[in-house]
């Protein structure tokens, strides 16, 4: 049995704003405090300032910190293999994109 | 409904040990977690062996799994014999994948363990599970801002209890300044909420179609651009594509094979714009006419040149 409906809609763009405190980082992802805090320490997710109550967060951080939960979740990893994971990926993403601009030229030249 | 193998799925023996499973899903897990693999089948293939691992990694299903028997192959049309779960109480939940995520399972899933599932997620209020999803959109698309429809299948359960689905679509406005690797995110299209909660956001991350000719890195667009010989060598103004429409670019002499030419500005458009990069590429006239052969070897006669100096030969 299927409904069928339409509508509308405006994205928004997740910017870099700052615009979380802790508490809600928290609650939107259904995390401790803690596990913020190692995260901050693993640097999986990065941010400003000493004291956690001074830590802001952007939507950026948020989209971070649930793909470090779903690698957590899924992979079974601890917190220094989600960093050294999506250390890799960044390196892995950036070869990508040289060596498919290499390779649109035909040729590889250095 | 097909029957699943959920043993073949995870590449595992039917008396495989607990361990085993766990560590065959944790193996495929890296393979095909789709916030690793970008491949498009990545995660569909991700979705099988969940469903499967949901099944399996939990005593109590893998037991009632087992017990509908092994006479089934694998996409065999399937119905669950009455009472085929008597004696088993599902107590769900656990560290294991969420009911939101459980709904994107197989049919097989939801008919032999979705009743449990829902009528253990009916009692709090939370904030529903976000969704994502991947869109693509052409790189001229991000200077232009660009409308997407997209079809979402959400699982709703109605007041008397069944589960249907219902499709919804929606017409995405997408801002110009996007790049690949953003969200975009949708207030309130994503699951429902329990109890009195919210309903969950949709984020989409945007991911550019690949272009016969333009290539992105971040916010920089780079071009490779084709030139003759001799207006590498002796310069001058050529035309160059770029989203925005038709430039004239000024070649300087001597322009070796790879040069960089940076439009400042020209890539996508945003806070802080990228920049165009055009990178020279010299293409050679064939020499398939008289005529070019003696122009070639006149080129041979007229100039001292020894292409492999650098190599001392």
């Amino acid at each position: 049995m299927a409904k069928k409906e339409t509508s509308d809609a405006l994205g928004d763009l997740v910017t870099d704003k700052l615009e979380l405190n802790l508490e809600d980082l928290c609650m939107s992802c259904a995390i401790t405090q803690t596990e913020i805090t190692t995260y901050v320490e693993e640097g999986i997710i990065k941010v400003e300032g000493e004291e956690p109550a001074q830590w802001r967060f952007s939507r950026v951080n948020l989209m971070e910190v649930r793909r470090a939960q779903r690698l957590t979740r899924d992979l079974g990893l601890n917190p220094a293999g989600v960093a050294l994971a999506l250390d890799l990926m960044i390196e892995i993403e950036d070869l990508k994109c040289r060596l498919a601009h290499l390779e649109k030229d035909g040729t590889l030249h250095i | 409904m097909d029957y699943k193998d959920y043993y073949a799925v995870l590449g595992v023996e039917k008396d495989a040990t607990q361990d085993e499973i766990k560590r065959a899903f944790r193996k495929l897990a890296r393979k095909y977690h789709p916030d690793i693999n970008k491949e498009e089948d990545a995660e569909k293939k991700f979705k099988e062996i969940s469903e499967a691992n949901e099944v399996l990694s939990d005593p109590e299903k893998r037991a009632a799994y087992d017990q509908l028997g092994t006479g089934y192959s694998p996409g065999q049309d399937f119905r669950p014999p009455p009472d085929w779960d008597a004696g088993f109480e599902f107590s769900g939940g656990g560290p294991g994948v969420s009911g939101a995520e459980q709904a994107a399972f197989s049919d097989f899933f939801e008919e032999l363990f979705g009743r449990a599932q829902r009528a253990q997620q009916a009692e709090f209020h939370a904030k529903g599970q976000d969704h994502h999803a991947k869109v693509l959109i052409d790189i001229v698309d991000a200077y232009k801002g660009a409308k997407r429809t997209i079809e979402l299948k959400l699982p709703k359960v109605t007041a008397d209890g069944h589960l249907i689905t219902e499709t919804r679509t929606l017409n995405v406005s997408i801002p110009k300044g996007v790049h690949a690797g953003q969200h975009i995110r949708l207030k309130g299209q994503g699951a429902p909420g329990s109890g009195k909660g919210d309903p969950g956001d949709l984020y989409m991350e945007i991911a550019f179609n690949s272009h016969p000719f333009y290539h992105v890195d971040g916010r920089d667009l780079y071009l490779n651009l084709p030139i003759a010989p001799w207006e590498a060598a002796l310069g001058g103004k050529v035309k160059a594509p770029t989203p925005e429409g038709v430039v004239d670019v000024t070649i300087p002499e001597n322009s070796a094979q790879g040069t960089k030419l940076r439009l400042k500005g020209r890539g996508i458009p945003g806070k802080q714009k990228g920049d165009l990069y055009i990178v020279l590429q010299i293409s050679l006239p064939l020499a398939d006419s008289e005529k070019a052969k003696n122009a070639y070897r006149e080129m041979a006669d007229e100039l001292d040149f020894n292409p492999r100096a650098k190599l001392d030969v």
